[in-house]
């Protein structure tokens, strides 16, 4: 028989019974779309996750220390250190599937505005580097070269809103809550804490071993070019300054900063897609550095919600699990209906393998279409549910690749469950033909 | 052992087993049939008759003995094997015609081509060009249900030859029928495996069917009993077939 014939009288064989059909595959419906749904239900769980990790940092960005953890295999470990300089930042630009990096030019310094002090961590910054790791600011420019005695700033975004006392403590905020400093008061910096806090100073001195006391640390006049946006992820806590002047107040205060030109002690390398990120890793561990990116909490967290989806799944499979079983009783009542019509055409010379092909292929079609309608009545339950949990922060999420591994899937779970009928039926007697009732 | 033997039985026993009780359907049966002999084998029921029809046909297992036709041995071939040989040397016409209810005539007629995977247009042109040999030109769009006994059977007539088989195996074909009909049926029969030399082993209880054969073998017990020669071959009718109801 060919393919066209063997669909076709499948087809019709299964069209003669039309309620029968429709019943069994409404059953198939049901299972396809209650293991959808659960599915789907798994997905946005997993894409949530995701997304709220996305929400703390760039999932593309690798976070490179100098120092690494060597576990030594029994739970005990220890630390090791390898320089992270100008030709390790070389070494990085070259991997496959880097885009940027960025050794963060870090320090800590003391902003002073009238009576008020905050201190802050400040970051150097190119432009490049700026756009290429989205550090965007909510108002305000980029902070330049400034001139030969300011210095330009752009202020982390919650900065304004630490102001203190260094007296007292106390935080400066007007009675309406808002900041008393703004971004246009008058600014110095200064990284020598003595300046700041006097009387501690005055009591180490006291107390001290009599020496010398260095003379204090400078002011630095600022100007405040824009304040950080609160969406930076990684970097809103930041007041970002030009790399290269920061790294000039820096090495003026080396004696309070600690600084050191020659290494980093840390090294953002932004990959250029979240593919890229693993291999990435992974050729900079095996250097020697410590690292660690978003992408290890997405993991352990995409782990913990993958026992999740296979609980749900394994719900839904019960149902579908059900709906096989009948199609397995309709294909069983078939055959035996259809005893005397076999033998007939096991006697007009139709091939077994024919038999079993048109008892399969009946299968096959109410698994198509328990697939295809399945998937119908999944989308519709997606959408209805995507209305009613919009607030619980559930979401139901139907990729393509599971409309056809659905429909595919429905179509295998069919296939085994027309096995038992169709060698059933391709062993039954031609003999049947013959009987007269 | 004539020259042209197409069907040769050597000494074949069938046995059921029904229970603890062995019921000897055939108790060896030697019988040689030519290539175009019209034959009929007669006999009451429970004679084996069936039995010998349907291991001829290979939708039986002898117990044992030989069945060789076309040169080819019957109980050595595998359920599938049987079935290909059936579907390019066999024609077979059923007492309850066993056509296929939701199949118009001309459907019917095609089935057996399907199964040997001739394409649609082909099938269907030979299936017309059988029906108008058993006079049912008017009749090829109609169902089983809108037609008479005598025409089912010929659209039973036209599904067995329209592979062109060498035999024609013919289970009590006008037993459904009343007794007018059933000449006019076995005449098509008759007429057409004459005209085209295909050979036919029919099985009947009725002895006026029978006579029809040109070679009546009698079976009583699973046994052999009489092969007659009928010297009054009943040749070709001067009236037209197929004009009746």
């Amino acid at each position: 028989m060919s393919i066209k014939d063997l669909l076709t009288t499948a087809f019709l064989n299964l069209w003669r019974r039309k309620l029968r059909a429709f019943l069994t595959v409404l059953g198939m419906i049901i299972g396809v779309a209650s293991i959808v749904v659960m599915v789907s239900l798994g997905i946005g769980i997993k894409q949530a996750t995701i997304e709220s990790f996305a929400g703390t940092g760039s999932l593309t960005t690798i976070r490179v220390n100098s120092w690494s953890y060597v576990s030594m295999g029994n739970g005990a470990g220890s630390s090791r250190q390898k320089d992270l300089n100008k030709k390790a930042i070389a070494t990085f630009k070259k991997i496959e599937g880097v885009q940027a990096v960025m050794p963060l030019i870090e320090t800590y310094g003391i902003i002073k505005s009238g009576q008020y002090v905050v201190d802050t961590s400040i970051l150097g910054v190119t432009k490049e580097q700026a756009e290429m790791f989205n550090i965007t600011l909510a108002e305000g420019d980029f902070p330049g070269a400034g001139g030969s005695t300011t210095y330009e700033i752009a202020l982390g975004a919650w900065t304004l809103q630490s102001f203190y006392s260094p007296d007292n403590y106390r935080q400066a905020i007007d009675r309406n809550g808002n900041p008393k400093i703004t971004k246009d008061s008058r600014m110095q910096i200064t990284f020598d804490y003595r300046n700041i806090y006097k009387q501690m100073a005055m009591a180490i001195g006291e107390d001290g071993s009599g020496e010398p006391q260095d003379p204090p640390g400078e002011f630095y006049k600022l100007k405040v070019t824009g304040i950080m946006d609160q969406g930076n992820n990684d970097f809103s806590y930041y007041s970002i300054m030009d790399a290269s002047q920061l790294e000039r107040l820096a090495k003026a205060n080396k004696a309070y900063t600690n600084y050191d030109s020659s290494k980093y002690q840390t090294v953002l390398v932004k990959c250029k897609d979240i593919s890229d990120v693993k291999s990435v890793k992974n050729a900079i561990s095996e250097m020697g550095y410590g690292t660690y990116s978003l992408q290890d909490a997405v993991e352990m967290a995409e782990n913990s919600t993958k026992n999740v989806q296979y609980l749900l799944g394994a719900i839904g499979g019960v149902a579908l699990l059900v709906a096989a079983i009948g199609i397995m009783n309709t294909m069983m009542m078939s055959i035996f209906e259809r005893t005397k019509e076999i033998g007939i055409i096991k006697v007009l010379g139709c091939r077994i393998d024919n038999i079993a092909g048109l008892f399969l292929a009946e299968a096959a079609y109410i698994g198509l279409f328990g697939g295809a309608l399945g998937m119908g009545l999944s989308f519709g339950i997606s959408a209805l549910l995507n209305v009613f949990l919009a607030s619980s922060g559930m979401r139901s999420i139907i990729p393509a690749y599971l409309v056809f591994g659905a429909v595919g899937f429905s179509i295998i779970v069919a296939l085994v469950a027309g096995m038992y009928p169709a060698i059933r039926a391709m062993k039954l007697s031609p003999l049947a033909a013959i009987r007269n009732e | 052992m004539q020259e042209n033997t197409l069907i040769d039985v050597r000494n074949v026993k069938k046995v059921y087993h029904v229970g603890t009780v062995d019921v000897h359907a055939l108790r060896g049966v030697d019988l040689q049939i030519a290539s175009g002999d019209i034959c009929s084998i007669i006999g009451r029921s429970g004679s084996g008759k069936s039995t010998l029809l349907n291991v001829l046909a290979g939708l039986e297992q002898v117990s044992a003995g030989e069945i060789v036709i076309a040169g080819k041995h019957l109980e050595r071939m595998t359920q599938g094997e049987l079935i290909l040989f059936r579907q390019k040397r066999v024609g077979f016409i059923f007492q309850s015609f066993n056509l296929m209810p939701y199949y118009t005539a001309l459907e019917n007629v095609a089935l057996p081509l399907s199964f040997a995977g001739v394409p649609e247009s082909v099938r269907l042109k030979r299936a017309k060009r059988m029906l108008d040999l058993v006079g049912l030109k008017t009749h090829m769009k109609h169902k089983p249900s809108e037609l008479s006994g005598g025409q089912q059977q010929r659209v039973g007539i036209a599904r067995a030859l329209v592979t062109d088989p060498q035999i024609v195996f013919a289970d009590e074909p006008t037993g459904n029928l009343d007794s007018s009909t059933s000449d006019e049926v076995i005449r098509v029969i008759i007429d057409i495996l004459r005209e085209q030399k295909k050979t036919l082993v029919m099985v009947t209880h009725d002895q006026n069917i029978a006579e029809y054969g040109d070679k009546i073998i009698h079976l009583l017990d699973g046994r052999i009993t009489d092969v007659v020669i009928n010297e009054t071959k009943i040749t070709k009718q001067n009236e037209p077939i197929g004009s009746g109801n």
